[in-house]
């Protein structure tokens, strides 16, 4: 199980390169990073994933720019809006994470949409730059909408990715430091073990649940 | 408050951390404001005020800072949060925790010495929209550099690959 950041923004969107970050992952802790808008490749030992995230777009320019990555090995993220839309992307091929569930509508997450992310292998992402970066009252509101997502995610069991949203280096935190931060929202040592495990498991193809033997 | 005899005195640990980026100045008085900043908003005023925290030493690119024995785990939480001092973006990255100064001490010798050596200049070189780029630390891979723009200047962090590449 690969141990890895869920989003990183290398240059030109931050102040540091992907082969610095993949550098500063490893002292870290990390065995892979998703750097949006990078190239994958391995850089010291330090898998890096290409990332998309595709926000303020209605759910057909969703599926278009979905298929134009889909089988690339892109990890695709949609930012969340209403609970319509959620449930919509939720239910695309090729869609893996869905982020800033924090910013959402308040009933932008619900138990419906958690069963169909369960079902479609669609990961919640937990931002933790909000709780690192946010004072009073929205990193408040963010700590609670996060323990809603957990109970759900104990209920219905879908991925949960954990991110640090990383525009420089400094932004980065070590794999304790992040245990540390998730025990802000309920997540136990295990959980965040999980959840750092996830994005490996999302962009895996899934088991067919048949298989023939000849 | 007159000093207590040593046994009643209350137990306190000694936190490690490195500061990043490296070569920071770091005014020990504002990075306490820093920290406390981070501990108030984090566990509030009451967990703040038996935690305790303080800024014994800040030196060689490493602070140490006090707390209550059995308030680590807390502190170290808020330490995590601590993005900037004054105006200054860095972070504190927790290296060990004591309940001595001098085994902390002891920590920062044993990391100066296994570091890579002394920073030596740097690779020429250009970044890919071919900006000046001036070098201003450089140790091991790792390559501090300083963007020239039209307006003003920014701080990027690289690898002697990036340079070499470009």
């Amino acid at each position: 199980m690969k141990i890895t950041d869920a989003a990183v923004y290398p240059y030109p969107c931050g102040d540091t390169t992907v082969r610095r970050f993949a550098l500063e992952a490893k002292a870290l802790g990390f065995d892979s990073i998703v750097a949006m808008d990078t190239p994958a490749g391995s850089f010291d030992g330090v898998e890096v994933f290409s990332g998309i995230t595709i926000q303020d777009a209605l759910v057909k320019d969703v599926i278009s720019r979905v298929k134009r990555v889909r089988d690339t090995g892109t990890v695709v993220s949609v930012c969340a809006r209403d609970n319509g839309f959620n449930r919509a992307v939720i239910g695309q091929k090729g869609v893996h994470i869905i982020r800033g569930i924090h910013a959402a509508d308040k009933n932008a997450f619900d138990h419906v949409t958690a069963k169909m992310a369960a079902d479609n292998g669609v990961a919640m992402d937990i931002d933790l730059s909000v709780l690192i970066n946010s004072r009073g009252a929205s990193r408040q509101r963010a700590i609670h909408r996060y323990h809603d997502v957990l109970v759900f995610e104990r209920r219905y069991g879908f991925p949960v990715t954990l991110s640090s949203h990383a525009r420089s280096y400094l932004d980065l935190r070590a794999v304790r430091e992040i245990t540390g931060l998730c025990s802000l929202i309920g997540m136990d040592d295990a959980g965040v073990e999980k959840a750092l495990g996830a994005v490996g498991r999302i962009t895996t193809p899934p088991q067919p649940a048949v298989r023939v033997v000849s | 408050m007159s000093p207590r005899p040593p046994t009643l005195r209350e137990n306190r640990r000694y936190i490690l951390a490195r500061v990043e980026p490296a070569g920071t100045v770091i005014d020990q008085k504002e990075l306490y404001y820093a920290i406390a900043d981070a501990v108030t908003s984090l566990w509030g005023d009451a967990a703040g005020g038996i935690i305790m925290q303080a800024v014994v030493t800040a030196e060689e690119g490493h602070v140490i800072i006090r707390c209550l024995r059995g308030t680590e785990r807390e502190l170290a939480i808020a330490l995590s949060t601590v993005t900037a001092c004054r105006d200054t973006r860095l972070a504190l990255r927790i290296v060990a925790a004591s309940g001595t100064m001098e085994s902390l001490r002891e920590r920062i010798r044993v990391q100066k010495e296994q570091a890579p050596g002394e920073p030596v200049p740097g690779p020429d070189g250009s970044l890919t929209d071919k900006k000046e780029i001036l070098i201003t630390r450089c140790n091991g891979q790792k390559v501090d550099v300083i963007e020239k723009g039209f307006k003003n200047a920014h701080r990027l962090f690289v690898t002697r690959s990036d340079l070499e590449n470009s």
